[in-house]
């Protein structure tokens, strides 16, 4: 079972993304503190027009209202509706840079603010 | 033509030493006495005691190229032995382990892993043809051996850029010329540009990833047709890359579509004749690979229209069509020639992910 834990697991690190540098599967986390996060997974799409995705999906998934990419400068920016722990909806801004562009496990870490709470946020590309 | 054509031989060979690890800018001088020799594919190393000026020795491994490129020029494992006294020159490793390409290798009067080349392409005869329908072969005729192979260092940019200067890497050389190339997005020329600045370090095949697309074509180690028209399928072997194969369909079949396909490093390919040239059509593209030499990115919406035409016995005319639109702004088309070697079969190539990690140090 290890044995096929190992090989799967190699598997998927061989397997890059070169194309669009946002497309995939990003997770991480927001917060206002190091120690009060709140995990975060967005799964993005490029249909070679506009940036598209969903914010952890699911049935409490978020509605991505944009995402733009400045590609001179890397920079992120998300606009998206959620719904805090209340079930109250709260509206989310993001801005963040893109690193480490070609690694397979790239990164886009910025500022986050949702509804009045502001934070930092941290995202790997899977 | 016969220089010319040493010359760029010359230069498809020199893709051993890689922008993004060897510094070319600086040089180092070597003596000392080998101590090992490690003849592993894609890189060949001889390893060699050096004693510095405060009298402390220290081991350097020298990449003296790649085995296949070696042999063929009647290199081998055998040419240098334990204890000889060795003077290299060569250009030092970007980071600061002590590795060098050897540029030139000597031991006393004897200089070592030359390489020699290709004698000039033959007074072309006509291409071999099949008897009952009368296309080009692509493969061999029977009672022939052989495999195609690049000319110089093919480039894959778009037929109006022919004066866009690259290397044997397709690192441009001046990077203004990136528009040039092909008609990017602007995401994709970005990225492009990003590889480019970075020296191509994060390639794929640098991980023994597929050489997907034209690059396959664009290997040094060639490329065979085995044509098989009783089942309807051309398989193509590729002497580069990891031994891959690829399978296209000639059987009649309607091309395949993009979204009934398991994205794959070559694609789902479907040929057919049109006069004297094989035209295949692929889509079905993943993008766990670089398409080409030099970065050149794309999607899973990649649709590639290659074009192969063998134009007499010794080459073949490789074209093809890039239409990808969520990374150009239009479809682009390039191509280079191929020729054929005689009598000689494609290598034993297999790649070994980071093999000179393990001993250069």
């Amino acid at each position: 079972m290890l044995r096929l834990a190992l090989i799967l697991f190699a598997c998927v690190a061989l397997m890059a993304q070169e194309g669009h540098p946002m497309s995939g599967t990003w997770s991480g986390d927001w917060g206002t503190t190091p120690l009060s996060r709140s995990h975060l997974t967005l799964v993005i799409t490029w249909d070679g027009k506009a940036i598209s995705g969903l914010l952890n999906p699911g049935p409490d998934a978020g509605k991505i209202q944009s995402i733009y990419l400045d590609v001179p400068t890397w920079t992120v920016r998300i606009e998206a509706e959620a719904k805090d722990a209340k079930g109250a909806p709260v509206h989310i801004s993001a801005e963040g840079k893109l690193e480490d562009l070609g690694s397979i496990h790239r990164t886009i870490k910025g500022s986050w603010q949702q509804g009045e709470a502001k934070g930092d946020f941290r995202l790997t590309r899977d | 033509m016969r220089l010319l054509l040493a010359g760029c031989f010359v230069c498809a060979l020199a893709l051993g030493q890689r922008a993004s690890d060897y510094d070319s800018s600086r040089k180092v001088h070597l003596e000392g006495a080998v101590t090992r020799i490690e003849w592993v594919n894609p890189r060949a190393f001889v390893f060699v005691d050096v004693k510095d000026k405060a009298g402390t020795v220290l081991n350097w491994a020298v990449e003296v190229g790649n085995p296949l490129d070696l042999e063929r020029s009647k290199w081998s494992a055998a040419s240098v032995k334990i204890g000889d006294a060795l003077v290299i020159d060569g250009v030092p490793s970007r980071d600061a382990r002590r590795v060098v390409y050897g540029t030139s290798v000597t031991a006393g009067a004897r200089k070592l892993f030359t390489l020699t080349a290709r004698p000039a392409l033959p007074i072309t005869t006509p291409a071999p043809r099949w008897p009952n329908n009368g296309h080009p072969r692509l493969g061999p005729a029977p009672g022939e051996h052989g495999y195609w192979e690049v000319i110089g260092t093919p480039q894959l940019r778009e037929n109006s850029a022919n004066a866009v200067a690259m290397d044997g890497e397709g690192l441009l050389k001046n990077l203004n010329d990136a528009d040039r190339v092909a008609p990017f997005q602007p995401w994709a020329k970005a990225v492009y540009e990003f590889r480019q600045r970075t020296l191509l370090r994060d390639d794929p095949m640098r991980q023994c990833q597929p050489p997907g697309g034209p690059r396959q074509f664009q290997m040094p180690n060639g490329v065979q047709f085995v044509e098989q028209p009783e089942i309807g399928r051309v398989l193509v072997l590729l002497g580069g890359g990891d031994r891959n194969w690829r399978a296209i369909a000639t059987d009649g079949r309607p091309a395949a579509q993009a979204d009934e396909v398991v994205p794959t490093y070559y694609g789902t390919s479907v040929g057919k004749w049109e006069g004297n040239t094989l035209v295949v059509d692929s889509v079905g593209f993943n993008e766990s690979f670089w398409f080409a030499n030099g970065g050149l990115p794309h999607t899973e919406a990649l649709h590639l229209t290659e074009k192969f035409t063998r134009t007499d016995r010794s080459t073949l005319r490789y074209e093809v069509t890039v239409d990808d639109p969520r990374a150009y702004t239009r479809p682009w088309t390039g191509g280079w020639t191929l020729r054929w070697i005689a009598n000689e079969d494609i290598e034993e190539f297999f790649c070994e992910e980071n093999a000179e990690s393990t001993f250069t140090r």
